[in-house]
């Protein structure tokens, strides 16, 4: 009795111990992980949404013509930047894509402004605030990355043993969403409707 | 008593053993090169005077700010972009000093007509986006499209490596360059 009670006492620290490599501080890691590179993804998205009234207001001045694709970049702004998503959220898939799709609906919104005035690729501001919007576009695809190998990390974590026991023992753990920037077929089949699509 | 004993031991021996070994380096492109030096010329678009000429101004960069700029020329981009092949060979690398960010780099890939300047999140306030452009615009492209490679690249890493001296402040670049804060 005495002889048992002792390797019970000695078991427990040697438990506590195991399982600290078993999910119990591994799953809170990656999902604070997670979360922290799902900020970065919306940081990169709210950077591209501030550039836009510049860019719009440079186009305006520079060619009067085709407003109705101006007010499409706009719409397609204000849409993209009412819906946040929390670090809580990201679970969530339906919520996730509503938020791709806003994102998404703008770049195509800012592909067609492109393509709509070429003549304004010689002009300096438009250079200045297309390289930026460009080069915030490389950002927020590095954060994509970033974050869905964050949620690939995580979602193995909680599916694999031993994690698994942990996850399902002191979390009640959930798996994450991956982020889906680009639906497929979006050039193909734009979704926004800017009025005078005849085509 | 002792089949309690029994079990609560299997377990802990099932439980230990978690720990996984570290990530193997990630995969991206068969015949990505090695950084072999402060000029990776896999494409091999430069003479060895230019090569020295590169790396010296490269070493004296670092000396003088900490900021780590590399010279890379690729034969191939193996079918990705420019901009994803640079970030991940940059982050394969490790070119900046960890916890600043600090690298640069000029990629050229000549059998795709593509160049990209890559900064390093540390230094987007002093090599902006729209000064990255106008380089590329200005110095690079139009020395690229006349075949002058390797003084298309000089004249790009000259342009940096002036800005990278700069004394002014950030607001003063932001300023200057028309970037958006």
């Amino acid at each position: 009795m005495n002889r048992t009670r002792f390797a019970t006492l000695l078991l427990a620290p040697a438990a506590a111990a195991s399982l600290a490599g078993c999910g119990v501080n591994s799953i809170p890691t990656a999902e604070e992980s997670a979360k922290a590179k799902w900020a970065d993804v919306q940081a990169a998205y709210q950077r591209r949404a501030n550039l836009i009234p510049n860019l719009v207001a440079t186009v305006k001045g520079a060619a009067a013509s085709e407003q109705n694709i101006l007010v499409g970049v706009t719409q397609a702004r204000a849409d993209a930047t009412k819906i946040q998503l929390s670090g809580d959220q990201i679970g969530d898939p339906a919520a996730m894509q509503r938020y791709a799709d806003a994102q998404n609906r703008l770049t195509l919104s800012l592909q067609r402004l492109q393509e709509a005035y070429p003549q304004l690729r010689s002009q300096e501001n438009f250079q200045t605030l297309m390289s930026q919007v460009e080069g915030t576009e490389n950002r927020i695809n590095i954060s994509i990355q970033d974050y869905n190998k964050a949620v690939q990390d995580y979602n193995t974590e909680i599916r694999t043993f031993p994690s698994v026991i942990g996850a399902k023992v002191f979390y009640g753990a959930k798996p994450m969403a991956p982020y889906q920037a680009t639906t497929p077929n979006a050039e193909q089949a734009p979704t926004i409707d800017f009025g005078n699509s005849a085509r | 008593m002792l089949k309690r004993l029994a079990l609560a031991a299997s377990l802990a021996a099932a439980l230990a053993g978690c720990d996984r070994g570290p990530p193997s380096p990630e995969a991206f492109a068969r015949h990505a090169p090695a950084l072999t030096g402060r000029v990776v010329d896999q494409a091999q678009l430069l003479a060895p005077a230019d090569e020295q000429a590169l790396a010296a101004q490269s070493a004296a960069i670092e000396r003088e700010t900490g900021a780590q700029f590399v010279v890379v020329t690729l034969a191939s981009l193996e079918g990705r972009s420019i901009e994803d092949y640079s970030v991940r060979l940059g982050r394969r690398w490790g070119i900046g000093r960890k916890g600043v960010d600090d690298g640069l780099m000029l990629v050229v890939a000549p059998a795709e007509r593509k160049v990209r300047i890559e900064v390093g999140y540390g230094l987007e306030k002093r090599v902006t986006d729209p000064f990255a452009a106008k380089v590329i615009r200005e110095q690079l492209v139009p020395r690229f499209k006349e075949g002058r490679f390797a003084e298309g690249v000089r004249a790009g890493s000259d342009a940096l490596a002036a800005r990278l001296r700069s004394r002014m402040s950030d607001a003063q670049i932001a300023r200057l360059d028309g970037a958006a804060t």
